[in-house]
């Protein structure tokens, strides 16, 4: 495969920063048929179109997911990239890579495929681009028999479910996210790898509010870690940040002089409850107001801690903006417990509940918050069994989507009209 | 009453070889069985894809179904 002059692409170089372009061209002196990425890209810009074809019937047999098949649509101009299929590798839990494994990774794809990846695609899947039909099997063998990895998810599948670091370096987490996503991940191995639903769906887990998967806004059914009890307060670590003594957010604010610590201004005055405030040299936290933000914790780690009775909240239905905008998952579940004991029973009941109704519900390529929004969320808190609560609703009084129904309304819907202007004139 | 699950195989393969389009969405099967719960309709429908009676087709964000003669000439056409 010959190289491509490629004006356009090459003024991707001329920044500062790091430019895929280069990236390409330094992969193609090993693997020619990048040059012809490069080439097929370069006359995209010129015809402002893309000459990539996507979809397909490609696959791995016994899997319905982890392939996407893409063609080029000029293979005569550009025979190297005439098969250019993306596989998702599900990546470990939390991201955590040993070298050993990520070079073995890499070998094989060099062996298999363009050797060009994507780390990570949204889902948290390790992403490898280009590969021809007749290279997919044997990839799979080795990935699986030599590397004892599997594929993630894609199409109509449940997508490779993600975790922070929960646990494992996280003193915030308030349950075992990376224990619940393998769990998880075992647990619905027909559903990753086997068509299933409507669209796409999505799990991920936050070991708390700080959402470092960020959970809230990127997945269908958001586990994000809280307690329910009270922010455990160590006051003279208080009055220690208070007198300057210990930094502020960790020190990591710390390349700059931003003066002295001034907890009314950088805790009490931002708390979005205002649950907070100084009695004395005290920190006080009216925790039945609280949300559980962590802002507070954020701010002065030593001091403040999530309370001891942890377990999580469960959200539904944030999505990307594809169809009707972005979308940010709705409390559904103010606290569980997430325990390996019971096996996530509570959780897994939750997870299948909302699949058997969206299943039947949700209308093709609709994404389950989609369906939530169609039917509304004062019936989709029915067909959960739930009691609607205050948290569910984003402003009281001001946008309300929990109605009453009639039945629950004493005497109904119907009044007198008359006796009802007699003492209100209209 | 719901129907067997050879019965829902033959409805279903019989669907794909004449629906109009190729390629189905996992939905357009549960008239096969309206008896039949969602969950059902997709194990029989992936269980015909193990057996070659069906074919995946997938756009990367959605995955279908299809009769493989069909989805495999049309492919060729693409």
């Amino acid at each position: 495969m010959a190289k491509h002059e490629t004006p356009l692409l090459d003024q991707l170089e001329g920044g500062p920063w790091p430019s895929f372009v280069s990236d390409l061209k330094h992969q193609a002196e090993t693997k020619p048929e990048v040059y012809d990425i490069l080439g097929q890209l370069e006359l995209s810009y010129k015809d402002r179109i893309t000459h990539w074809k996507h979809g397909g019937i490609v696959g791995v047999f016994g899997y319905g997911g982890g392939i996407v098949g893409r063609y080029s649509d000029v293979p005569e101009q550009f025979p190297g990239v005439e098969h250019f299929h993306t596989i998702r590798v599900a990546q470990p839990a939390s991201k955590y890579y040993s070298t050993e494994n990520l070079r073995k990774l890499m070998d094989l794809w060099e062996k298999h495929g363009s050797g060009v990846t994507n780390m990570h695609g949204s889902t948290g899947d390790i992403i490898l681009l280009g590969c021809r039909t007749e290279a997919l099997e044997p990839f799979f063998w080795d990935l699986t028999h030599d590397m004892g990895q599997d594929l993630g998810g894609s199409g109509s599948n449940l997508r490779t479910p993600e975790c922070c670091l929960g646990q494992s370096r996280c003193e915030w987490a308030c349950y075992d996210t990376q224990e619940t996503c393998y769990h998880l991940t075992l647990h619905y191995q027909d559903e990753i790898h086997r068509p299933a639903f409507p669209y796409k769906f999505k799990f991920k887990f936050s070991g708390c509010a700080n959402d470092c998967v960020a959970a809230i806004a990127r997945s269908d059914i958001s586990v994000i870690g809280t307690w329910r009890d009270e922010i455990r307060i160590d006051q003279a670590a208080v009055k220690e940040y208070v007198a300057g003594n210990y930094p502020a957010n960790g020190g990591s604010h710390s390349g700059r002089d931003w003066g002295p610590f001034d907890i009314q201004k950088e805790v009490i005055d931002l708390c979005p409850t205002e649950c907070m405030w100084m009695e004395g040299d005290e920190l006080k936290i009216d925790d039945k107001e609280c949300t559980r933000c962590m802002h507070c914790i954020n701010v002065m780690p030593r001091a403040l801690r999530p309370g001891a009775d942890q377990g999580a909240s469960v959200l539904v239905g944030a999505k990307a903006p594809i169809l009707d905008g972005a979308q940010m998952s709705t409390l559904i579940v103010p606290f569980m417990k997430v325990e390996k004991e019971n096996e996530y029973e509570e959780l897994i009941e939750f997870i299948e509940t909302v699949w058997d109704w969206w299943m039947e519900v949700g209308k093709n390529r609709e994404r389950v918050g989609e369906t939530m929004q169609r039917i509304g969320l004062n019936n989709f808190i029915k067909i959960m069994g739930l009691e609607p609560i205050p948290q569910m609703i984003r402003i009281p009084r001001e946008n309300p989507y929990v109605f009453w129904a009639e039945e629950e309304v004493e005497g109904g819907f119907d009044r007198d009209i008359d006796e009802f202007r007699a003492r209100h004139a209209a | 009453m719901p129907l067997s699950d050879d019965e829902l195989k033959d409805a279903i393969c019989e669907k794909a070889a004449k629906s109009p389009k190729p390629q189905l969405y996992i939905k357009d099967f549960y008239k096969c069985d309206p008896d039949a719960k969602p969950r059902k309709i997709k194990n029989v429908a992936n269980e015909l894809v193990r057996e070659g009676r069906l074919m995946f087709w997938s756009s990367g964000s959605t995955t279908m179904y299809a009769d493989p003669s069909r989805i495999q000439n049309e492919e060729k056409n693409r």
